[in-house]
């Protein structure tokens, strides 16, 4: 009986942590992906040299823009070849077809579509580009994730203390002998409460326990499997504060634990 | 000690166990409550230790009004009592000692005090040597000795019998009613609710005849069966 509780909470927080965890991490990821978010704009390659600087001039005095980094095109023929290195052959190409860039960064990055808009209307401004796909996905993301967090989080929490009150009731029930010999002897009814409530309390911590040692299993072996998979994501790099996760798992379990018991055995005692 | 007044207990399924029922029981009285059963003893008992309340009259016990007592008020009163069963009521996993220490623990008494009158309590009974014994291990007779030290740990001013002897062989029976009659002469109130005949035409104490749930004889020196108090002897 005791195994019956201890697994179910231990699954409901496996599946709570996971939850919490993949959430944090996408906040992080976008909040990282923001952070390295760079409008590149793309120069008209028929401006001239004082177009380039008033456009350069422009983007340094908008008061929303971090910094402004010049990309001239040889540079960036050098960059396209070094990234592209074995796959197309540049020395066929002529002359050089890639315009002269600016990567500009912003201070907020909830400002960059705005940023972005402003810049297109400059002179001679060809193309601005900044990942608007990725950006707009991961905002969706990231709210919905937040709306749905909420609810999921409840239903957990209210599944897992459904089962172990019922445990409970299981291990009241068959100790209702006990339990009325307690009463005919004058022990109160936080005297007689008292030990369940440590069971529920134990099969509840012992279920977070369960559920933090599978939870960093499987963080340590599927994370080098992700990277493997989507060197992109980064996985490492998301920095989710795992000890301030842990304390919460370990509490709610408790909780869970704590309360489940005491409404199990009220419903006894009150009887 | 304890005061009926108009008792009347009727339980949810109809059954009138007692009606209209008074009477008196002074402090360190001996009294014997005779009926077949289902006359309403157990009722009358469980009644003074408020397993349940009355429906109707006034029940004091020990100056407290058992009849209107809080719920939350129960588990006092019962540890100013003592109760003993026709099954004993003991915890099975527990040894003689903690089974009788239980009944003063859940009253948040000290270790120490628990050292001292526990043993005391088993000697009255005469059980001390088994005290590390589990009542699966012990003969009827000793299972109720600790059934009565538990009862008795707390010193207190009334005993309730429900059958005491219920369950127990002749031999028994004597040790257990010897043992109730010597714990009365220190004092203590004793109630004991029975159908045992050789048990009350031994004793000669107070008699209560119950009928229907209700008083129908009050002997001081009674015995069993109707006719045959105030020191008639039984002819033929």
């Amino acid at each position: 009986m005791q195994a019956t509780a201890i697994g179910t909470v231990a699954v409901t927080i496996i599946l709570l942590g996971s939850f919490l965890y993949i959430r944090a991490a996408f906040v992080h990821l976008g909040n990282d992906v923001f952070s390295q978010i760079e409008i590149s704009t793309y120069v008209d390659t028929s401006a001239t040299t004082a177009q380039e600087d008033r456009i350069r001039t422009a983007l340094a005095r908008d008061p929303r823009v971090l910094s402004v980094t010049f990309v001239p095109k040889r540079q960036g023929l050098a960059q396209l070849r070094a990234r592209m290195k074995g796959q197309i052959d540049t020395s066929l190409l002529t002359e050089n077809p890639l315009p002269d860039k600016f990567r500009v960064r912003v201070r907020d990055a909830q400002e960059v579509p705005a940023v972005a808009a402003s810049i297109q209307k400059l002179p001679h401004v060809q193309n601005v580009e900044y990942g608007q796909q990725v950006v707009q996905r991961l905002l969706q993301l990231a709210s919905l994730t937040r709306r749905v967090g909420i609810a999921v989080i409840v239903l957990f929490v209210l599944v897992a203390g459904i089962i172990i009150s019922n445990t409970i009731r299981l291990t009241v029930f068959a100790r209702r002998r006990e339990i009325s010999i307690m009463q005919l002897v004058g022990a109160t009814n936080m005297y007689i409460r008292m030990p369940f409530i440590c069971e529920g309390l134990l099969a509840g911590l012992a279920g977070a326990a369960a559920a933090v040692g599978v939870l960093a299993l499987a963080r340590a072996s599927l994370v080098p499997k992700i990277e493997l998979a989507l060197p992109w994501l980064q996985v490492n790099a998301v920095s989710v504060d795992v000890w301030a996760l842990v304390l919460q798992l370990f509490a709610v379990g408790a909780a869970v634990g704590v309360v489940a018991s005491w409404i199990a055995v009220g419903r006894y005692l009150r009887t | 000690m304890i005061s009926l007044r108009g008792v009347s207990l009727v339980y949810p399924n109809g059954v009138r166990a007692l009606d209209g029922v008074s009477l008196e029981i002074g402090k360190g009285e001996f009294v014997f409550l005779v009926g077949h059963s289902g006359t309403g003893k157990s009722s009358l008992l469980r009644l003074l230790y408020r397993e349940m309340a009355p429906t109707n009259g006034q029940i004091l016990v020990d100056g407290i009004r058992v009849d209107r007592l809080a719920h939350r008020r129960v588990p006092a009163l019962r540890r100013h009592l003592g109760v003993v069963f026709q099954d004993y009521k003991l915890l099975t996993d527990k040894t003689v000692w903690e089974n009788v220490a239980f009944a003063l623990q859940v009253t948040g008494a000290h270790t120490r005090d628990v050292q001292r009158q526990v043993p005391r309590a088993l000697d009255l009974v005469g059980l001390a040597h088994k005290s590390r014994m589990y009542p699966n291990e012990l003969s009827g007779g000793e299972q109720q000795r600790t059934a009565i030290a538990r009862a008795l740990v707390n010193n207190p001013k009334l005993l309730l019998c429900d059958e005491p002897s219920g369950n127990l062989d002749p031999a028994n029976t004597t040790e257990i009613m010897e043992l109730l009659r010597r714990i009365n002469l220190k004092g203590t109130t004793v109630v004991v609710a029975t159908h045992n005949q050789a048990v009350v035409d031994r004793m000669r104490r107070r008699v209560v005849r119950l009928d229907n749930g209700r008083v129908i004889t009050d002997e001081e020196r009674g015995y069993y069966f109707l006719g045959l108090g105030q020191d008639q002897i039984l002819s033929g």
